[in-house]
């Protein structure tokens, strides 16, 4: 019986690249790195323009808060900093290389110093901190500050291995071609939180996975490899969480509150070839797909690698490109450049044509067949807070717990009305949150006084 | 950086949709009546292919009319309006003249529908409601001389049949009402070979029909079943009449009248019944409820018109009744009560 969750949606699979080897990308020849592709402040430029840079070494730092280093993939001189609006809408300092493809490493690249058995929760977080790896499912939480904020408060570890959304096949790649990167990491995982044994949730649409997984763990005890329903999205920690263990992650809260710990798998691996390598994260595998693509694959390729030289060395455009997307395509941005670069969240570059990119109207209408409330896992009914997000009634769409909405899509995805559910419910989102801060500015002015 | 930078469309995610939409949907709402239209036509003749032949048209054209009027979107062609179309010639006896259906039509989509703001927002089903609103209007046209005996013969194309040489024949219900019993056996009710309004005779392919729209997933299982096993349950255990089984009694209740194609095909309406699955059960039980209320004490013999327009009326009240738990919502009450 495989492990599931209540509502969702079953989207196509697409997983066109499954059974494809990952190619490695050659390094281009400028690399554009921004200084925020993690939760939390962007970096401050440790370097000038001018300089030459090594592989591997620290470009972008932080000094208090929340935050994440960023090195550079490639040895070279720094050539320019760009302020470049990111697909997040945020204008973030991009620093271009021009690589000189000497494969400089920096001096003091070597593998931790302690050995594995010595390893404590302090040295984790100095390692995940000083390699800068940030979860790489996409929503690039700094890797260290989760470990910080879990400790001692969890008993369950999961990798989340799910990868529920469509087109996807990176940690699948992944799973399958470096699978001891992966059991290295959880070993690692499961010393620092003292934890006996770890689980690794697989959906069971990648049976070859599944199967490698069990022959790998079974003669130890400590890995228990989990079998998932194939249903979006799975992939989500809080519906994860919900299926292994039956435990609710209250709105607003994080699993170590439910005492759980998700690491994406290739955060994981990052994890181990970091204490095993000393190797910060500066590549990263990205399934390129779409029907705009010849040879979709998944790739490894560069942090900083621009989208359109992965395009090139996969054969160049099928057809016009209408949308590009940065992630999946339930909830993957689209770009506006496709010469913007690979960053540490991005899991796959999905290229559509107009012939298969879905229509909206400007103008819809909700039939109230129901399927959205019976596809929204979080319980939510989303027929009506779109229409109270359509007549601009924020409170009421707060009521109706708006902000409890993780914008998976999936009830856009079934909507035959063509509602711009996810759409609405966004905006709801943003003016609650901005009236709330404007109210809590208004108090601290009024306590001021 | 190089290569020239074409001009991408950027849109918010989900950048994919499922391939159902409206007009998938009721293109699949008309499949399923299909068969009961053919059996229609084998019992009565084609005149009823006239009637839903009117009712469609009529109906489409007050839509598309009425939104050219106004200078709205045109979705006349999304074939909700033929669903309605259909449904109301249904709920009409093969015998009335040309102008009922047309009618009930402009009541159905232009007062009921339209008013309210179209498709989605009418807080009643329109075919129901233009259905009850003629019946009001004209029971000497809809009343229970209006049904005559099985394969009588009807002009196609007479605008009214009204004084013909045609033998009335009593529905099954309206025997019941008069503390009788039918003349017609279950089978004849099953298989649909008894006095009724166009669709609505043949139990079997309206179920069958049923089946395809919950293969389909257009409709689900909830309000059919809670809505015919209420009748069901109710007349078992209070049968009517003595003179048969309480479970024969049973088998007649559910196959004759309108119930099939009110629970299967009305009720299920989308715009004017529940959203979530514990909704929709209530929203069933209620309709047979009062179907079987009004079929027992009413002044009427049948009741599913009326029993699915009032819960209609209910409906945005079992939805805010029903809301489904939000996840992880009840312990954030919980956390915040410890700290």
């Amino acid at each position: 019986m495989a492990y599931t969750f209540r509502g969702g949606a079953h989207v196509p699979e697409h997983k066109n690249t499954a059974s494809i080897k990952i190619r490695t990308m050659p390094a281009p020849k400028m690399l554009s790195i921004p200084l925020s592709q993690h939760i939390g402040a962007p970096c401050t430029p440790t370097i000038k323009v001018g300089d030459t840079v090594d592989k591997y070494q620290v470009i972008g730092d932080f000094e208090k808060g929340l935050g994440c280093p960023v090195h550079s993939s490639v040895s070279g001189k720094v050539v320019s900093m760009e302020e470049i609006r990111n697909p997040m809408g945020n204008v973030v300092t991009h620093i271009v290389i021009e690589n000189d493809g000497e494969e400089r490493v920096f001096p003091g690249i070597k593998p931790y110093e302690k050995s594995f058995d010595e390893i404590t929760a302090d040295d984790l977080i100095d390692i995940t901190k000083r390699a800068g790896i940030s979860g790489m499912g996409g929503a690039t939480f700094p890797t260290h500050a989760k470990i910080s904020s879990a400790l001692g408060k969890v008993d369950r570890l999961i990798i989340n291995c799910a990868e529920c959304e469509p087109y996807i096949t990176a940690n699948h790649r992944l799973m399958l071609e470096f699978p001891d990167d992966i059991i290295g990491g959880v070993k690692i995982l499961l010393k620092v939180f003292g934890l006996r044994d770890g689980d690794i949730a697989i959906e069971d649409n990648k049976p070859d996975a599944i199967k490698l997984f069990r022959e790998k763990t079974a003669e130890s005890d400590i890995i228990n490899v989990k079998v998932m329903k194939t249903k979006y999205p799975q992939g989500d920690e809080r519906q994860l969480i919900y299926a292994l263990t039956g435990r609710q992650i209250p709105s607003g809260k994080l699993p170590a509150d439910v005492g759980c710990v998700v690491f994406n798998a290739e955060t994981c691996a990052a994890i181990y070839r970091a204490f095993a390598q000393g190797i910060p994260l500066t590549s990263r595998i990205v399934t390129i797909d779409g029907d705009c693509i010849k040879e979709p694959c998944s790739v490894l390729c560069k942090i900083g690698t621009p989208i359109s030289h992965i395009v090139e060395h996969l054969g160049g455009f099928a057809k016009e490109p209408h949308t590009v997307v940065n992630g999946g395509p339930m909830m993957g941005a689209a770009l506006w450049d496709i010469n913007a670069p690979v960053t540490k969240g991005t899991s796959a570059i999905l290229v559509f044509s107009k012939d298969v990119y879905p229509e909206f109207h400007e103008e819809y209408s909700c039939i109230r067949c129901g399927r959205c409330v019976n596809s929204c896992q979080m319980g939510l009914m989303p027929n009506y807070i779109a229409m109270f997000a359509g007549k601009r009634d924020y409170s009421l769409c707060e009521k109706y717990d708006v902000l409890s909405c993780v914008e998976c899509g999936a009830c856009t995805y079934v909507c035959p009305g063509n509602v711009p559910i996810t759409q609405l419910n966004r905006v709801a989102k943003a003016k609650i949150i901005e009236k709330r801060r404007n109210e809590a500015a208004k108090e601290a002015a009024k306590n001021d006084k | 950086m190089t290569s020239d930078n074409k001009l991408l469309s950027v849109s918010p995610s989900p950048h994919i949709k499922h391939p159902d939409n409206t007009k998938s949907i009721m293109l699949d709402v008309l499949i399923a009546m299909l068969p009961a239209l053919i059996w229609s036509v084998y019992v009565f003749g084609w005149r009823s292919l006239s009637i839903v032949v009117i009712c469609v048209a009529s109906c489409i054209a007050f839509e598309y009319f009425y939104q050219k009027l106004m200078k709205k979107r045109i979705t006349a062609g999304d074939l909700s309006a033929a669903v309605t179309g259909v449904l109301l010639a249904y709920n009409l006896p093969v015998s009335v003249p040309f102008w009922v259906p047309v009618i009930g039509a402009f009541f159905a989509i232009v007062v009921v529908k339209q008013l309210f703001g179209g498709i989605g927002k009418n807080i009643m089903n329109p075919a129901l409601a233009a259905r009850v609103f003629l019946f009001c209007a004209w029971p000497s046209i809809l009343g229970n001389d209006a049904y005559f005996a099985p394969f009588t013969k009807m002009s196609p194309l007479a605008v009214s049949v009204k004084g013909l040489d045609t033998v009335a024949g009593a529905t099954p219900l309206a025997s019941f009402k008069t503390g009788g019993i039918s003349d017609y056996s279950i089978f004849d009710m099953f298989i649909g070979r008894i006095p009724g309004c166009i669709g609505e005779v043949s139990a079997m392919l309206l179920i069958l029909g049923g089946i395809y729209l919950m293969v389909r997933r257009v409709i689900t299982w909830h309000i059919p079943l809670s809505y015919i096993g209420t009748v069901a349950l109710v007349s078992f255990l209070f049968p009517k009449v003595e003179s048969v089984h309480a479970f024969e009694f049973m088998a007649m209740e559910v196959f004759s009248g309108a119930l099939m194609l009110g629970a299967i095909y009305m009720a299920t309406d989308y715009a004017t019944s529940p959203v979530s699955p514990k909704g929709r059960i209530i929203y069933g039980i209620g309709c047979g409820a009062i179907t079987v209320f009004i079929r027992y004490f009413g002044g009427y013999s049948e009741g599913t018109s009326f029993a699915i327009l009032i819960m209609n009326l209910l409906v945005w009240y079992i939805d805010m009744f029903t809301r489904p738990k939000v996840f992880g919502k009840v312990k954030a009450k919980k956390v915040k009560e410890k700290e």
